[in-house]
């Protein structure tokens, strides 16, 4: 990456290449040269023989940005996408940081097309532009006269085209970096590749097991690392016997960690195998001994229906609890949600080869930030971010798993590396990441509302729940808090017109390691605020979907995802013995609405998800076929969530294991899809979070209509189906 | 001496050794397109045929696969073009793609053994396997298209 954000003497050694430069707050040129490849700004490079390479700022995990963003920039340069190459951004580089975050280099949050997309097009714009003018003095002509397609510059009035390679070759000094702006970009109407269905460009690699991610790396030399993990949170090992392991095939050095003891061997289940001789003794002093799942969550909701106990304010409008104690009714229900795994597939991993000094490192690392991995090899080594070599690995799944401020396993392979003197590869059993695992908060929250008549007055939202960013990111927290967006995000409920809305965090205390994971905090507090809303329609004598639409007076877009989804369930059509449910959702400025179908066997409590029908509106969609794969994805996520998935912890440790006690959707237990996005003339808001949080709500809408009881604790399992129907289990 | 067949070449180990062929395919022999996601046989990241049959190479030890024949995501199709693979890239399936490889050596399992299976069978066959992104449905489609296009 050394190639894009280059000072003048850089670019000479590079030759003739152009480099255009787009930091957040707009475009200025860095560099250029006089012959061989041209580089117009930071984002892009354009060679002599045509090739165009343009950075990817983010890192991807499946969702697919490194086609779609590149695209973005494409479509403004009006590149032929065959000619592109897309490069990996490799370091903390500020230059490319995501306006979203602050511009820390960040993939999260369902931002990436949301945030890069004016950014990436003006990069485009202008490098399209230059070249037109370098066209335009080669031919003599006036550049206003000059077109562009795919990969050249026309002249219409004597059909002369340039390639853009041949154009690169014309470099000279007295090329100036053109000015753009938004007024210079494309009109929609103009799209070439935006809206259309352009394949991904990995598709083939992850067809033929060619895509290789951090745990497929091999480096000359490379060692092999297992890691026992403490058994609770907070403690270390005090006494360590490693005399048999020391003595196993194959092992090198037995290194001890903070948390925990690494054993480094020639090859993995040399590791493995010597780690099971180990024989530690664990200190016995740490708090997280007493975390207990089921006691946590029933402390937490005491304090959410305490009223007394105020919270941080996450959302407020108007004045909510004069509202509520006005009207002639008062509602209230309590809604409790479990711990939850991200279950990434591939394990977490990390190859480092700590420099000879200790002070610089070459990093694999599969991670959702640049910036903070950077930030970890730096902390870890005590080191500066230019000793530094990072290779960001496409990961094998992400869902918030790899966001954390202190990324514990690239510190495993940089210390396993260091003790050692070669380069470690470190990987992390599944067992390792369940019991280690760094979870989506229990929660408990309390919702009230007046009623008059049928019309709701006020809305409170209570959320018990411990904060997540003070966990997994304190340096954020000392920025954000009290307001946590990972714990708190979905109760703001802005779609709806409810003009008096409190929206409350109650802290509480922390029972495990946490995490950002799929959807954040809307996907439990999208279950409460619908499920709520349901029995709040109930108690008015409404019919639900009737009382949402009132309620989306204001809200025409999020009316018209509503009625698409109603449609194409064809609604309430539905089978004998099954029943239909629907909620709305919204994830920031994304909104829908699904409806589900689902059968119940009342003997043993099972629901099966029969059918489901989405209907989005995210904006303007870049890459169409790759969303509809995103929001798909995204059902599935939330049936596992809402059916499935629940971790629980005694004595501070975990009590699951892999994927046989920690079980989440198959193949046979999917429904049949169907999902559809609305055509609306407005940016881009976000995909990847989008579908998962409405499906917990939609369920229990269905539940409701198939047997007339309510579910109000997540996940839906068995046992807790067989209580609300009244059954003893 | 343990000797199999990998993707067509002989390769050899030493007699005795209980290296679990997922890390053997992939420390050793450098095929790293089979994947460790479990190690327990519960997410199927890791299939590989063994003898023309889908096995869980994370549960399948060395020593017992002298003469056996195995073969991989790399040795599926000389190019890449095995159509369930042609499927793959058609449907668009893959998200992060860590699965798919064991998804597709599973779905092959699937067409060996029944070369035209209904939705329902599909399902069932590849329910052995997680895809955590959530592209079950297209694994669907992209092996109902391998079995119309062939």
């Amino acid at each position: 990456m050394g190639k894009i954000e280059m000072n003048r003497r850089d670019a000479l050694r590079l030759g003739g290449a152009f480099a255009f430069a787009i930091g957040a707050g707009g475009l200025a040129s860095v560099a250029h040269a006089a012959t061989g490849p041209v580089t117009p700004n930071a984002w892009l490079r354009i060679a002599e023989d045509g090739e165009i390479t343009i950075v990817y700022p983010l890192t991807e995990m499946g969702q697919g940005s490194s086609s779609s963003l590149p695209m973005i920039l494409a479509e403004e340069l009006d590149a032929n996408w065959e000619d592109v190459v897309v490069e990996q951004l490799n370091r903390d580089d500020r230059t490319y940081g995501n306006p979203l975050f602050g511009n820390v280099l960040y993939t999260a949050g369902s931002t990436g097309v949301r945030a890069y997309f004016t950014p990436l097009r003006l990069a485009g714009a202008q490098a399209r532009r230059m070249l037109i003018a370098m066209a335009a003095k080669h031919w003599g002509v006036d550049a206003a006269g000059l077109v562009t397609e795919p990969s050249l510059v026309k002249d219409p009035a004597s059909g002369r085209t340039l390639s853009y390679g041949e154009v690169a070759a014309l470099w000279d000094e007295s090329i100036s970096i053109p000015e753009v702006t938004e007024a210079h970009l494309k009109a929609p109407s103009d799209y070439r590749y935006i809206g259309t269905d352009m394949p991904r460009r990995d598709t083939k690699a992850k067809s033929t097991g060619a895509q290789t991610y951090v745990i497929d790396v091999a480096v000359p030399n490379m060692a092999y690392a297992a890691v026992l993990r403490t058994p609770v949170e907070g403690e270390t090992p005090v006494s360590i016997d490693d005399t048999d392991a020391r003595a196993s095939a194959g092992v090198i050095e037995i290194v001890t960690l903070p948390d925990g003891v690494a054993v480094v061997a020639e090859s993995y289940e040399q590791a493995l195998a010597a780690r099971d001789m180990l024989d530690i003794t664990w200190s016995e002093t740490s708090p997280a001994r007493s975390f207990d799942s089921a006691a946590d969550l029933a402390a937490y909701e005491t304090v959410a229906r305490d009223l007394a106990q105020e919270g941080a304010v996450w959302s407020s409008k108007g004045d909510a609890l004069t509202a509520i104690g006005g009207a002639e009714r008062q509602i209230a229900r309590t809604y409790l949600s479990d711990y939850a795994y991200h279950a990434q597939i591939e394990p977490m991993a990390a190859v480092a080869a700590v420099d000879p000094d200790g002070k610089g490192a070459e990093v694999w690392a599969g991670t959702q930030s640049q910036t903070l991995t950077t930030l970890t090899v730096s902390n870890v080594l005590d080191t500066t971010p230019d000793r530094i070599r990072l290779h960001m690995m496409t990961m094998g799944g992400g869902f918030g798993r790899r966001t954390a401020l202190m990324q514990d396993y690239v510190r495993d392979a940089l210390l396993s590396s260091k003790a050692t003197g070669r380069p470690v590869k470190v990987v992390w059993t599944r067992e390792d990441d369940v019991r280690t695992g760094a979870f989506r908060p229990a929660a408990a929250q309390h919702l009230s509302a007046g009623l008059s008549g049928a019309e709701i007055r006020g809305w409170r939202h209570r959320v018990a729940a411990p904060s997540v960013i003070e966990f997994f990111n304190p340096i954020r927290w000392e920025q954000v808090k009290p307001k946590d967006i990972i714990t708190m995000k979905g109760s703001e409920n802005p779609f709806y017109a409810l003009p008096d809305l409190l929206a409350e965090h109650l802290v509480t205390r922390r029972g495990a390691r946490l995490s950002p994971w799929r959807g954040i905090g809307a996907a439990y507090t999208t279950f409460a605020a619908e499920a709520f809303m349901d029995e709040v329609a109930e108690e008015a004598g409404q019919d639900p979907i009737d009382m949402r639409r009132a309620l989306l007076r204001d809200n025409p877009r999020g009316l018209a995802t509503l009625d698409r989804a109603l449609e194409i369930a064809n609604w309430p059509q539905v089978p004998e013995g099954r029943a239909l449910g629907f909620s709305m959702g919204h994830y920031g400025p994304s909104q829908g609405a699904l409806v589900v179908e689902i059968d119940l066997d009342t003997a043993t409590g099972t629901i099966a998800v029969t059918k489901a029908w989405g209907a989005y509106d995210a904006g303007l969609i870049v890459a169409p076929d790759n969303a509809i794969n995103q929001l798909e994805g995204g059902i599935v996520y939330g049936i596992s969530s809402a059916l499935k998935e629940s971790v629980s912890i005694v004595g501070g440790q975990v009590e699951q294991s892999n994927f046989y006690d920690y079980e989440i959707l198959r193949a046979n237990e999917v429904p049949e899809i169907e999902v559809e996005l609305l055509e609306v003339d407005a940016p881009p808001t976000g995909i990847g979070e989008l579908s998962t949080p409405m499906v917990a709500p939609a369920i229990a809408s269905a539940f409701h209509a198939l047997t007339g009881r309510r579910i109000r604790h997540m996940p839906f399992t068995p046992d807790r189906v067989l209580e609300a129907l009244g059954t003893p289990t | 001496m343990v000797e199999l067949t990998v993707n067509g070449k002989t390769v050899q180990a030493a007699a005795g050794d209980d290296t679990r062929l997922l890390f053997f395919l992939r420390d050793e022999l450098g095929l790293t397109g089979t994947k460790f996601g479990c190690g327990v046989a519960s997410c199927g990241a890791c299939t590989v045929h063994v003898n023309g049959e889908a096995a869980y190479a994370c549960q399948t030890y060395l020593s017992d696969l002298d003469g056996a024949d195995v073969t991989t995501i790399e040795g599926l199709s000389p190019n890449g073009d095995h159509p369930l693979q042609k499927a793959w890239v058609a449907e668009q399936v893959p998200q992060c793609g860590y699965c798919q490889s064991g998804q597709i050596m599973r779905a092959a399992d699937l067409l060996i053994q029944n070369p035209a299976p209904n939705r329902d069978e599909i399902r069932e066959h590849m329910s052995t396997n997680l895809c955590r992104c959530g592209t079950y449905t297209r694994i669907t489609h992209a092996v109902e298209r391998a079995v119309r296009e062939g």
